[in-house]
């Protein structure tokens, strides 16, 4: 007997997976309206102990011993910058990461993993979604950054910036594509995610400059491409310099997105048969 | 149907289908350490091994409807699993509408449409429409093919009014009719249904019955349909497969099932308060019949308890049984004679009960 198949191209039946896991995701966050409470509030909360914390180490929004390990004397908007491409890290890690486990939490897992497409799709939409919000977050605290830090932004600045965003959520993608592969064999992601977000805030210079680091910390944290980007974008919107002066971190940026997605793909494959195998892909 | 068995075209067949699970006995950090302080000596590899589906074949005809009967435990549940590609079996195969389980995934997966694990395998903060919309994407449907469907469906489901609500509302009857619909969606030739009506009241499974039986019948669907319900097999099922211990003991006509029970050598009796030894005391006096039953009833409800003697020449000793149960002042209600069920034959196949929690987890 035949098989019913797609009479639509390949490319627009992938897109549609990719739109329906967006829309679906987007509606289970609207389902729950306290979820707009964090929404307001989140944005403004995360500045606040990064500038009180600021203000009570360097007296003030500048600091000379700072510009001197820095290269700016400014450490609100070096330190709101960090905030701002951190959140991402957060919210990439640990809702991708977690999808496939709420997946199999809610018993859907099973059908999703049985389904005729591409799963990687799939993954892509999650991680989309999960993108959304951060990118709604990181406009809010980008917005602050302009009425009350003085930052400005101009063409010539917003599109390097977003190029690099772009190349460190890819990063995060192939890292949380680890961690939802992880899930499937150990169910339990979000604790790994936490763990990996503070790698992240510790070893990639969000607060502090990179050398401020020992040496061996610094070795670790370039292996992350959240440094590569906080590297780029404060020279960017702080010191004014181009993204051709930029090439070297985007060229580390582009080789840790390649490796990190390449692994995590082979990883999530590789742990979607094992569990087929052992019969505990449904378990949660 | 008239059909050649020699023929290799069968909508599923399974291929020396074989599974095989390790029990985990220390699990987490609490049994690592006991396990550790303990030192325990490793055992033999099998006993911590369940074999869920041994060596199994089976083959199902294009447009039919097949029973997998069995109880919890029996293996019905890994058998639609390893057929949907969720689960990879460790020795054998199988086919499904021409596409083999391990070598052509994305063909078996198009060519199935399943119902399996109830109704918590949807989302329940979506609308039903949401749902549908969503799994029919994964199925690479065109958006407008997929609205026509879901209306089509829904309609038939008698769902259509209530489609924009969201799941949490919903029945647990009327969430199952939605992954029924969602196994329909992209039309597929083969239908896995893994106990459809479980948990359902009289009037929907009646109704998910009615359902199943059309889909077969009307639309020439292959149905695997695995059940403990001896009555839903019997009912809807062509030819019925009974599986106890991962192992598929026998397949045919519900008819021809029955008739491996001989007119003879079954015997039914319903009486109250029978003594609790009254099986050995049977055993003792009528050596030669294979299987004494007691099925307790709920007797403060008027449910009588029934006494099953099966195989041998269970006819020859209904004197002797009767006599006994007057003498320990038992009160009979009614005797049967010859008028086997699916279960009796489960209990004439493999000596246990068809209702009896098995190894528990299929």
């Amino acid at each position: 007997m035949e098989v019913s198949t797609s009479q639509q191209s390949p490319l627009r039946s992938n897109y549609f997976i990719v739109w329906s896991e967006i829309v679906k995701n987007l509606k289970f966050l609207l389902a729950y309206p306290v979820v707009f409470i964090f929404w307001a509030v989140f944005p403004v909360f995360w500045f606040i102990p990064f500038i009180l914390q600021g203000e009570a180490f360097v007296g003030g929004l500048q600091s000379q011993s700072f510009a001197d390990i820095s290269g700016t004397p400014d450490f609100i908007p070096f330190v709101v910058l960090g905030a701002l491409l951190n959140s991402y890290v957060l919210t990439s890690l640990y809702g991708m990461g977690e999808s496939i486990r709420r997946e199999a939490y809610r018993g859907t897992l099973d059908y999703i993993l049985s389904a005729p497409c591409n799963k990687a799709f799939i993954l892509i939409g999650k991680a989309l979604s999960e993108s959304i919000s951060s990118t709604i977050f990181a406009f809010t605290q980008l917005a602050i950054c302009i009425l009350f830090f003085g930052i400005e932004l101009t063409l010539g600045i917003i599109i390097p910036v977003i190029f690099i965003v772009i190349l460190l959520i890819l990063g995060l993608y192939g890292m949380a594509l680890i961690l939802a592969a992880l899930s499937l064999r150990y169910k339990q992601a979000h604790d790994l995610a936490h763990t990996m977000e503070y790698v992240f805030s510790v070893f990639s210079p969000v607060r502090y400059p990179l050398a401020s680091l020992p040496l061996w910390a610094q070795i670790l944290g370039k292996a992350l491409p959240l440094t590569y980007a906080l590297i780029a974008v404060r020279s960017i919107m702080l010191l004014n310099q181009s993204l051709m002066a930029l090439h070297l971190e985007v060229l580390l940026l582009l080789v840790i997105d390649a490796v990190a997605i390449f692994l995590g793909f082979y990883l999530f494959n590789w742990m979607e048969e094992r569990t087929k195998k052992s019969g505990t892909i449904s378990h949660f | 149907m008239v059909y050649n068995e020699e023929s290799n075209d069968y909508s599923i067949q399974t291929i020396d289908l074989t599974k095989r699970f390790t029990k985990k006995k220390h699990r987490g950090i609490f049994g690592f350490l006991r396990k550790s302080r303990k030192k325990e000596k490793p055992k033999s590899k099998n006993s911590d091994i369940v074999v869920a589906l041994d060596h199994v074949n089976v083959k199902v005809r294009p447009g039919e409807l097949f029973g997998l009967l069995g109880p919890n435990g029996a293996g019905k549940t890994t058998l639609v699993k390893c057929l949907s590609t969720i689960l990879i079996p460790d020795k054998g195969t199988a086919v499904v509408n021409g596409f083999d389980i391990r070598k052509q995934t994305s063909m078996v997966r198009a060519s199935l449409g399943m119902v399996i694990g109830g109704e918590r395998t949807l989302y329940w903060k979506l609308t039903a429409r949401d749902n549908l919309m969503y799994f029919a994407s994964l199925y690479k449907m065109p958006r407008k093919q997929t609205k026509r469907r879901i209306e089509e469906l829904l309609e038939i489901m008698q769902l259509s009014d209530r489609a924009d609500e969201r799941l949490e509302d919903y029945s647990t009857g009327m969430r199952q009719k939605i992954a029924i619909v969602r196994a329909l969606l992209h039309d597929p030739p083969v239908l896995l249904l893994d106990e459809p009506t479980l948990g359902l009241d009289p009037t929907f499974s009646r109704q998910i019955r009615n359902q199943i039986k059309e889909l077969a019948e009307k639309q020439g669907k292959t149905v695997l349909l695995t059940t403990h319900y001896m009555e839903e097999a019997d009912q809807l099922c062509d030819r019925i497969a009974v599986i106890n211990n991962g192992k598929v003991i026998a397949v045919d006509t519900s008819d021809n099932l029955k008739a491996l029970v001989k007119e003879t050598e079954l015997v039914e009796i319903a009486c109250y308060n029978p003594p609790s030894d009254i099986r050995a005391h049977i055993k003792l006096h009528c050596p030669d019949v294979e299987i004494i039953e007691l099925i307790h009833g709920n007797e403060a409800k008027g449910t009588p308890s029934r006494i099953k003697l099966i195989g041998g020449k269970a006819e020859e000793h209904i004197g002797t049984v009767m006599d006994m149960l007057r003498k320990k002042n038992v009160r009979i209600c009614s005797l049967n004679i010859g008028m086997p069920t699916l279960e009796d034959v489960f209990i004439k196949l493999t000596g246990a009960r068809l209702t009896e929690s098995g190894r528990g987890g299929s």
